[in-house]
């Protein structure tokens, strides 16, 4: 009798600890999901990316892709708090030069279109710029 | 020290839900053709250069917005699925089937379409990830040509989380094999399509950019060279590799400049690259493609 009122006890104290880690995650997935219905008309979906600055301790997420010439492609980025809650994305070439953002002048932007005008790998950056839940997601597109 | 074994018994009860172990089961039986050695770097780096690979449907579109004409022809065709035994010839096939799902359609041609499908539908179902497709709700789809945009949103989902699925379970041998077989088909499609449009420029030059991704698909196959298919295929590759050599892709880099057009920014990319291809380069890659993709889908 007493082992099972322990299994129960803990098995109780597992929830509650369960169930308090799962609230303090990022649904980083379910932002990105719901993020493909904001892709912009005329592009076709190509890739979900996940931003998990997992609560603050993770300052960059990174990704990379090659981007075509003479494609359009169409990024945007979807976020736990309001706007873009300080979430950063900062397109790179492959030697790391910059090549796009949607922070311009002061500015978040929630999406931007990027024409591409030369072939090769590019670096998908997410950083966080005093951003409330660090949790987020992003959708990439493209047309022709 | 019994409530330490307690928590063990609750922790293992919450680790293994109920059916996630016959699933697994099922899953690693289904892998019976492939070596499972890990290869000696993380998945972690693996999915990084796997998730760099363009998605087929690019090159498709290109393909339609250049005016050429839609081939079945130069198409693996459906019946060909009876052919694949091994989960090896099955993981590389489903990707080429993935591609000319894709390929037609873009064209609309919603009854080849249907095909593929079926194609796609036994050798996913014999890879134990068959759930990831949503079968009924695709073939309900492909049947008006009005809901391209959806049907192409959730094909390539559906691919994106067989990938997810298959790294996630330290299965990316399958997810590498899915892609090359994939990003072949696109190429062998491209190079039939500029054989017969050879004064199409974009058509050639998109070839020479394959030579991109053409380092990504032999490095990832290179972590799998344990596996004898693998290694042979990697082999192959290489050959191919030889085709590509004389080509060059020269970048410039110049600063961006952005604007703001209804809300959204729009950037405006000043950097260019320049690929320096000829016709016998172009004759030698369609060549070499022929030769490994007649190994793969006979």
């Amino acid at each position: 009798m007493r082992q099972v009122i322990n299994i129960l006890g803990i098995s109780i104290i597992a929830l509650v600890f369960s169930a308090g880690f799962a609230n303090a995650q990022c649904a980083a997935d379910a932002q990105a999901n719901a993020c493909i219905s904001k892709l912009q008309d005329g592009f076709t979906f190509l890739k979900t990316f996940k931003v998990d600055g997992q609560g603050g301790a993770k300052a960059k997420v990174e990704y990379s892709y090659v981007f075509s010439k003479d494609t359009q492609y169409f990024l945007n980025v979807c976020s736990e708090g309001t706007g873009t809650d300080g979430i950063v994305v900062t397109m790179y070439d492959s030697k790391r030069q910059m090549v796009s953002t949607n922070f311009n002048n002061g500015k978040f932007y929630p999406g931007l279109v990027y024409p591409c005008n030369a072939t090769g790998i590019y670096y998908i950056t997410f950083t966080f710029q005093d951003s409330q839940h660090h949790c987020g997601g992003s959708v990439l597109g493209f047309k022709r | 020290m019994r409530k330490i074994s307690s928590l063990f018994l609750v922790l293992i009860v919450f680790a293994c839900g109920p059916g996630k172990q016959s699933e697994e089961q099922a899953f690693l039986d289904s892998l019976d053709n492939l070596t499972l050695d890990a290869p000696m770097i993380s998945e972690e780096v693996i999915a990084d250069i796997i998730q760099q690979v363009p998605s087929p449907l690019e090159i498709s579109y290109l393909l339609k917005d250049a005016g050429t004409q839609y081939d079945f022809n130069i198409l693996n065709g459906p019946s060909n699925v009876s052919n694949y035994n091994s989960n090896f010839d099955k993981a590389l096939n489903l990707g080429i089937y993935g591609t000319d799902l894709g390929y037609a359609n873009i064209y609309e041609e919603n009854q080849d379409a249907l095909l593929y499908l079926n194609s796609i539908k036994g050798l996913a179902n014999d890879l134990s990830i068959g759930q990831f497709f949503d079968f009924g709700t695709i073939a309900r789809l492909a049947t008006n040509s009005k809901n391209l945009d959806s049907l192409l949103l959730i094909t390539t989902q559906n691919f994106n989380d067989i990938n997810s699925y298959l790294q996630g379970n330290q299965r990316s041998n399958l997810s590498v094999l899915i892609l090359t077989g994939g990003w072949l088909e696109a190429l062998h499609i491209t190079c039939q399509v500029a054989e017969k449009n050879p004064n199409n420029e974009k058509l050639i030059e998109k070839i020479g950019e394959q030579k991109i991704i053409l380092d990504n698909i032999k490095l990832m196959l290179e972590f799998y060279t344990a596996d004898p298919n693998i290694a042979d295929l990697h082999k192959r590759i290489l050959e191919l590799e030889k085709a590509f050599a004389e080509i060059e892709i020269i970048y410039t880099y110049a600063e961006p400049t952005m604007e703001e057009v209804n809300g959204i920014l729009v950037v405006k990319d000043n950097s260019t690259t320049t690929i320096n291809i000829t016709k016998e380069n172009v004759g030698a890659i369609r060549q070499e493609v022929i030769n490994i993709r007649e190994t793969i889908i006979s």
